[in-house]
């Protein structure tokens, strides 16, 4: 099935490749599973699954591969998209296009993990709870963590807010201080316009008790080309974890404008498509 | 502890498998020791030695104090907790209260009343609950979150309180160790989570897949052993590194499985339950979501190999009993 789906999409699944990627992935995980939840098999063939959309539907095209090394990193990107499709275009992206490939560890919502089918899936394909102690477990064995600091602020943008970055919550840096893991910035361009027309009814939202509550005409995610930048590592300062907030904040504000800078030299070079709408922070 | 303080030990629980691996390596180790072992259930006295003892006695009695006072021991280990998965009877949960909340507490004063040395006390990973939103690594300092969404594990919690408050009070007194193992497997361990893992065709959730960490009995009795001298008071969980998920254990095991949606299986549960049977519904949690504990602390005082076994070596060795 997986196979017909591709092939009318005109995508072939590279197979010896991905042979090639789970080969690397085994000798870092010989059980074929974490105590994540995550699961080799489980994973790869999500990635199957996944790869026609990542290479047809949102056509990825991934810069600054160069700058990703062998080492952990806590990958740290802009979020847009109304839904986290951007955690898993990146995730995807770190998997089969970089060298060597790794499982990006996603943080995800408490509410998430306690969805059937949906949550395990995710944590099979390498998503896991977004807890301060599960995150620093993380990058003490080693592994690589995405994390987006905007948290819902940055998903859930009405249209006039796309590429506008919001406020960066502290937690990210001060566990990367705690593990000495770099900073890896990444800035995502065309995933807001998956969604291209929304307001978000933040008021009813509120009142409904909800995360957030978009208002658009189309509820369909649309085929924007998606283009993933990444930056170079940026490196963590020999300061306590435990540093008071202004001394944190410099350097918060540095990976902020780090990826403001990705984001507007991105959006000069992104593909033309007819919702796209073009706004800079 | 030193090994020449040692002379007597009474064992709580002796009629539990891991109790009889315990008291045979203890015996094995130090040759000089008696050991008394009781339990209020019928002892099947499999190990034979001169320096086991076996009572059968009720823990809750006058006669219990009797024995403390009489034996004059050095070390207690409370192994006795009983099973909060078997709800087959009505009188069980009073019963369950008596012996696990009394119980535990008279066998701490009598241990501070005759000036035992040490106490150690097998609690269980369940005082933590199987959560979705539990962290990976669930250190022991967590909050023991078991009772939340089902009050029949509150004694299984309470139990728990009891020794640790109860340790910390103390700890200028006697040396008190709190053990919470995460599944124990093997062939003399006959507790819910092993029968269900060696069943074949039991229902698996469709929709869940979670991570267990399983410890072999003989490794599970070798830190009860070694936690007699190189263990100072503390709580310590007790897992192996290495971690499995549901299926591939089914699937280790040799045993073929029904998946079957969460919400299902949950629904049934609930209508097979009647006034005088009911399913331990908070079981199914524990085959919906991880808990995932943290060995660190144990590392730190037993060493990096403190397993014989690895997670799937312990359910290999299952299978193959």
């Amino acid at each position: 099935m997986l196979d017909n789906i591709s092939r009318s999409l005109g995508v072939e699944i590279p197979k010896e490749h991905f042979d090639d990627i789970f080969t690397q992935l085994l000798n870092r995980y010989p059980e074929g599973e974490d105590p994540w939840g995550l699961n080799l098999k489980k994973a790869r063939h999500t990635l199957e699954w996944i790869w026609p959309l990542y290479k047809k539907y949102f056509k990825v095209r991934v810069f600054g591969k160069e700058n990703v090394l062998d080492e952990p990193y806590m990958v740290t990107s802009n979020h847009s998209g109304q839904i986290a499709i951007d955690a898993m275009l990146i995730a995807t992206a770190f998997a089969t296009e970089v060298t060597p490939p790794r499982i990006l560890r996603s943080m995800v919502e408490r509410f998430f993990t306690g969805l059937p089918w949906v949550g395990t899936l995710a944590a099979e394909a390498g998503a896991v709870l977004g807890d301060r102690q599960n995150c620093l477990n993380l990058l003490n064995r080693g592994q690589s963590v995405l994390v987006f600091p905007e948290g819902v602020r940055g998903v859930a943008k009405s249209s006039f807010d796309f590429y506008k970055l919001q406020r960066f919550t502290r937690g990210f840096f001060r566990m990367a201080l705690t593990t000495n893991t770099k900073i890896l910035p990444v800035a995502v361009i065309g995933a807001e316009e998956i969604f291209p027309w929304v307001y978000q009814a933040k008021g009813a939202a509120k009142l409904l008790g909800l995360p957030a509550l978009p208002l658009s005409p189309i509820y369909f995610p649309l085929p924007s080309p998606v283009d993933i930048h990444i930056g170079k590592p940026y490196e963590t300062p020999d300061l306590s974890p435990e540093a008071p907030d202004q001394e944190i904040d410099i350097h918060i504000d540095n990976i902020r404008t780090i990826i403001r800078h990705l984001t507007n030299e991105g959006l000069k070079e992104r593909r033309p498509f007819f919702a796209n709408q073009v706004r800079g922070s | 502890m030193e090994k020449a303080e040692l002379k007597t030990i009474l064992i709580i629980g002796m009629a539990g498998g891991l109790a009889k691996i315990t008291a045979g390596l203890l015996v094995k180790k130090y040759p000089n020791i008696k050991i008394i072992g009781v339990d209020s259930r019928p002892i099947e006295e499999s190990i034979q030695n001169e320096n086991i003892e076996y009572k059968r006695i009720r823990y809750t009695r006058g006669e219990f104090e009797k024995l403390f006072r009489d034996k004059e021991f050095d070390v207690v280990y409370h192994l006795g907790r009983m099973s909060h998965a078997d709800t087959s009877h009505l009188g069980n949960l009073e019963q369950r209260l008596d012996l696990n909340l009394m119980g535990t507490r008279r066998i701490l004063d009598l241990c501070l009343k005759f000036s035992v040395k040490k106490v150690i006390i097998l609690s269980t990973y369940h005082v933590y609950g199987a959560l979705s939103d539990n962290p990976v690594f669930i250190n022991e300092d967590h909050p023991l979150r078991a009772s939340i969404k089902y009050p029949e594990l509150r004694d299984v919690v309470e139990m728990d309180q009891i020794a640790t408050n109860w340790m910390w009070k103390n700890q200028g007194d006697i040396e008190t160790i709190v053990l919470r193992p995460a599944t124990i497997v093997g062939p003399q361990i006959r507790n819910t989570m092993t029968r269900y893992l060696v069943t074949n065709y039991a229902p698996v959730c469709a929709d869940f897949n979670p991570m267990f960490q399983f410890i072999h009995e003989f490794d599970m009795a070798n830190v009860l052993g070694r936690s007699l001298e190189e263990l100072p008071t503390g709580i310590y969980n007790i897992a192996t590194d290495e971690c499995v998920s549901l299926k591939s254990a089914k699937k280790i095991l040799g045993c073929q499985t029904i998946p079957i949606p969460s919400f299902i299986i949950n629904s049934t549960a609930k209508l097979l339950s009647t006034a005088f049977w009911s399913f331990p519904r908070y079981i199914l949690d524990y085959i919906k979501f991880s808990c995932i504990i943290d060995n660190g602390l144990l590392k730190a005082h037993l060493g990096q190999d403190s397993f014989r076994y690895k997670t799937r070596e312990a359910l290999l060795l299952s299978k193959l009993d």
